[in-house]
Formats: structure tokens, sequence, C-alpha cells
């Protein structure tokens, strides 16, 4: 089911959570909202959900409105960060949950509700647990019976908050895996918060990157972190060195020369840095290594530009490492391969 | 090697002889060796004479007043202590905190006042009395107000950290599931609050069966009808037959710690059955 958000605001007491927010999500999307804490994208799922209300705006579920329908009759899946397990249920009777409180009318058989969850069960490859309780069972595991429950009515649209934030690093990339392939599967819309770039880029179709309860930017993960329209999303998706410079005939230089030439801020990525042991021109950067961290294919190098007093981080091929053969303490000479400029009074190209 | 008992596990603070030594010595000298007068007193009765002083018509009669009306109040109790924690945890208005002081004054007032000011408001001429189509001073109602009374802060104060601690996101998961008001509330709340409220009543029940000070008040005190046992228990010592009155100590004693014990296991019960935490 398609999601049309029109016009949503939100204010908690003098603080302005979400302004003015439009987003449309198609059918089977799976959308990432990301943003740093207290971007608003928390509370943009939960007026969703209809956890919380609007304070404006309009939502839309397809054709229909549902800014003023209680959650209860939204039909929606929620999975929460921490869980939210009924602690006195079993692992059936968490996932069962959602069918055994419909009315008589809508409510499966016993036989059924005992098959979907078994079914259900199968699917987040937890058969065997049934019937534990959930503080037997660890984070990962939880928060499959929490998906498991929040399919079990069948929801039109998922909306997932934080759903891995509160596990650690390999659980959270096997979890991220599953979900993208649950998701390829059954083909829910859905719509996962996380403040997690890495989270984001990898598992979501579409990003949306929030920041002070407005969308900066909406676009594929290639699109965010190849084209970033602004200097948050460029910071917030990946590492980035910030050289100060002014543009010349529409060319950025580096340096501060005290002058009244337009001043330009040059976005560069690690990975775009290069480093030589010759001043090739003008415009390099004279930069001391102060810490070089090897493991992996790619070496990572802390760079400190010794006039500007500012930490630069580069990234390098193992190979170019070995050949230039950079040791700690050294000094070398930096510029960036591939830059974006913004300029601070409009932030624009 | 030598073995250690499993007593207990690892710990890294020490003492465990010492506490449990203390503990037990310090439970025999306050709790058991007084108890244990009552039936060292009571054995020097005959037999028959025991069963004649245990089982007089008007000793009966209390012991059903004594157990109802605490039973009856504990239940009250129950129901109106939790709601009160509710309404003290989920919602902030003015006077809050008067509220919840308030319910701690059960417990700080001397009994006898409590049962002094009870028996005025109640009586056929008081201030809530004139009002009230039936009579409540000097009639069990009146002993079952007064015990509700004093027992009131214990289910409160049981049930409210309870609830203070409940995590409101699995209520919106309820609702999020399709779950109603009514459905959330006795599924998911209820569930957790079980194991606080019951021992809540079980506290409040077993202050209300040793109650004496602010029930002798309002209850009037009339043979068969509205004599509780602590009651019976005082008229006997006054009469100076104290054998008599131990006798029926330890009738009361037995009875309440076979009740106790049974509320207990319902605890342990239900705390198996509900929290997994």
């Amino acid at each position: 089911m398609s999601i049309q958000i029109k016009g949503v605001s939100k204010t908690f007491g003098s603080f302005e959570a979400l302004k003015n927010i439009n987003l449309d999500i198609q059918t089977g999307e799976l959308v990432a909202l990301l943003g740093p804490s207290g971007s608003g994208k928390t509370s943009l799922l939960r007026i969703i959900a209809g956890l919380e209300e609007a304070d404006d705006g309009v939502i839309f579920f397809g054709n229909e409105e549902i800014t003023h329908i209680r959650t209860t009759e939204r039909k929606v899946g929620f999975v929460f960060q921490h869980y939210a397990l009924f602690k006195h249920m079993t692992v059936f009777d968490n996932v069962a949950y959602g069918l055994r409180v419909r009315s008589k009318r809508e409510r499966p058989s016993k036989k059924d509700i005992k098959k979907k969850v078994t079914e259900l069960l199968s699917l987040v490859k937890l058969e065997a647990f049934a019937d534990r309780y959930p503080a037997q069972l660890s984070g990962g595991q939880r928060q499959r019976v929490a998906l498991a429950r929040a399919l079990a009515v069948e929801p039109k649209v998922l909306l997932l908050d934080e759903p891995f934030g509160a596990l650690d690093a390999k659980v959270r990339k096997e979890l991220r895996r599953w979900l993208r392939r649950l998701h390829d599967e059954f083909h829910i819309t859905s719509i996962f918060v996380t403040h997690d770039q890495e989270e984001a880029l990898d598992v979501a179709n579409r990003i949306v990157v929030m920041n002070e309860g407005r969308i900066e930017q909406i676009g594929s993960p290639e699109e965010v972190y190849e084209q970033p329209n602004s200097p948050f999303v460029y910071d917030f998706l990946g590492n980035v060195n910030v050289f100060h410079g002014r543009l010349e005939d529409g060319q950025w230089r580096n340096g501060n020369q005290a002058d009244t030439e337009q001043q330009a801020l040059a976005y560069v990525r690690p990975h775009d840095i290069v480093i030589e042991r010759e001043k090739p021109t003008e415009d390099a950067v004279e930069a001391k290594v102060i810490h070089v961290h090897a493991v992996g294919r790619t070496v990572h190098i802390e760079l400190k530009e010794e006039k500007a007093e500012r930490f630069l981080e580069a990234e390098l091929p193992k190979e170019q490492y070995r050949e230039l053969n950079i040791q700690t303490g050294e000094t070398v000479f930096v510029r960036p391969n591939q830059l974006k400029v913004f300029v601070p009074a409009d932030f624009s190209i | 090697m030598m073995r250690k008992t499993k007593w207990k596990k690892h710990s890294i603070l020490p003492g465990f002889g010492l506490s449990v030594g203390f503990t037990t010595l310090y439970v025999s000298l306050l709790v058991l060796l007084p108890l244990a007068m009552i039936f060292v007193n009571t054995a020097s009765m005959s037999w028959s004479g025991f069963w004649a002083a245990v089982t007089e018509p008007r000793v009966i009669a209390s012991y059903r007043l004594s157990f109802g009306a605490s039973f009856a109040a504990a239940c009250i109790n129950v129901v109106f202590g939790v709601l009160i924690a509710w309404v003290l945890v989920r919602y902030s208005f003015p006077g809050k905190r008067v509220i919840d002081g308030l319910v701690d004054l059960p417990f700080a007032l001397p009994t006898a006042v409590a049962g002094i000011a009870l028996t005025t408001l109640y009586t056929e001429t008081g201030w809530v009395g004139q009002f009230l189509p039936f009579k409540v001073a000097f009639t069990p109602i009146g002993i079952t107000i007064a015990l509700t009374f004093i027992g009131l802060p214990f289910v409160v104060r049981m049930v409210q950290p309870v609830l203070q601690n409940f995590d409101q996101e699995t209520e919106e998961a309820s609702a999020i599931l399709g779950a109603g008001r009514m459905q959330t509330f006795f599924k998911v709340i209820v569930p957790e609050i079980i194991p606080a409220a019951l021992t809540g009543f079980a506290l409040a029940f077993a202050r209300a069966l040793g109650e004496y000070g602010s029930v002798v008040f309002i209850a009037g005190n009339m043979p068969m009808k509205t004599e509780i046992t602590p009651l019976m228990i005082m008229t006997k010592l006054e009469q100076y037959d104290y054998e008599g009155a131990t006798a029926i100590a330890a009738v009361m004693l037995v009875i309440s710690f076979v009740l106790l014990l049974f509320i207990n296991g319902l605890q342990w019960w239900t705390n198996r059955k509900y929290s997994h935490s």
C-alpha cells in the first residue's frame, strides 16, 4: 500500500519535532528514515503508526485518509527498538496475540492460528523456541519474534523503529540481510528508522535523510551518497574531510587568504584524498602522519594539517600504501582528488 | 578436596555464615519465641478445656467475622488500591503529591484515632451515616470499612513501583496489533501487576486480621454479631482468663499461618506464570 504524507508538523511543548513534512512512498518500497537523534525520524514513524497525532497535515494509506483513524484500526505492523514483547507470554502466544484479540467474527479458528503462527516461526527460524519466554532468548531472537508478531496480522505497512539498534554488530548485519530478503519475498511497504548510515545504505531502496525536523534529501542510496545536496547530508553519510578555501573563476582554491574572494568549503571523502611525498602543485597541503590503521584491504591514515591544526582522514588501497611506505610521524603532501564545494552563504555549488 | 555446600552461589561479598546465623537468631528471638510462648501457655490446658474455649459459639462467630471482614477489606483494597496506584503513576494533576502522601496516613495514624473518626462519621447521625439508607457503624459493614482504611497503603505501595517500571511500549504494541483498550489492560497490564497486587493483598489481609484499635470503636462489640477475635482475646485477658485468651490466639495464629502460606504459594505460582524477566 502506498503512503502519502502531506504537510505534517508536530511540536512537543516548544520543541518543533517535525516541520511541514511531505513524503510519498510507493507500494512495496523499503524506505529508510535516516538522521541523527532529535531529527524527527521516530516522531514521523510514530505518527504514521498512529501512536502520536500530527498537529497539522494529512496522511493517506492508498486512497484512504487515515490521519484521525485510531492505531488499532490502521492495520500496520510495528517493530520497536527494545522489542516490546509480552514478557508473561511464550513466543507462540506473543506471535498469536494479534490474531487472538480479534473480535469473534474475524478471529481465525484455533487450528488456523496454530498453523499461521508455526508458519511465521519457521520463517524467522524459531520453531524450536515456541514454548520459551522472551527472557530466555537472545536479543536477535527476540527481535525476530517481534517481527513475526508484527507480520502475523498481515499488515499492509511495516514500520520498524531502529529495529537493530540494540543488537551487536554481527547479529545486526545478519538481521539486516534477512530483513531485505523478507521484503523481497513479501513486498510489504516498509519504513525503517535508523541513525546508522551504513544500515540505511545497505538495506533501503530509498533513503530519506532528515535533520532538525526537515527532510534534507530523498533519493536512492547511490544518489544520496554520490550526490549529497547539502553539507549535512555529505557529512552524515560517511566520513568526510572539510577543506577551507575560496572560489576563483569557478575553481576551488585551497587556503584562506585574507581577501574578499568568495569563501568556500570543499568536502572530500577519505578515499578521494591523494597522498604524495613530493609537493605536486601549489594546492597540496602539508600534513603529518599521526596514525596508520592497516587492517584489511584499505589502510586508514590519520593526518594532521600542520598549518591549520586540523585533522584529516585518508584511505588508501594496501598496494599503494606499500609503495608509498608511509611511516607514522612523516610529513607528506595531501590533495583532494575529487571534491564537492559548498559556499557557506547558500550551500549551493 | 573438600566439597563446599551448594547452598550459596559464588559471590564477591563474603559473610554467608555470619548473615544467615544472625538472621536465624534474630527471627527466633523476635518472632518465633513469642509465638512459641502462646503454644506453651495453651499446653497447660486440658484438651477438653482447650476445645471448649475455642469452640464457644461467641468465639466461633468472632472467627467468622474477623476472617470474613478482613478478606472483604483486602479484596476492596486490591481493586481500589490498583486504581489509586494507576492514577498516581499515569496522570499528573494538581495535588498529586498531596494524594500520594495521604495514602500513607493510615500507617502513621494511631488506629484508635481512626476508629473514633470513622465511628463519628458513620453513625446514624454522622456526616456520612445520615445519608446512607442502611446502618454502617456497629455492623460488620463498619468493621469492613475500618479494616479497608488501615489496609489501603499496602496495595498502593506494592503496585505503584511495578506500574512505574512498566514498559509502555508493550501497551503500544498491543494496540497496534489491534487489541482494544480492555484487552490491552487485561491481557498485557494485569498479568504484570498480579504478583505485586497479591503481595499487597496478603499484607492488607494480615494487617486486618490483627487489627484491634480502629475496629473496637466502630464495631459496637455486640456478642455474636460484631465481636472480632482480637476483642475476644482482650475480653478474656480482662477477666484474667489467660489460658482461654492464648487458646484463641493459638487458633487464630494457625489459621492465619495456613492462609498466608496459601497466599504465598499463590504468589509463587503467579510469579512463575507471569514474570519471566
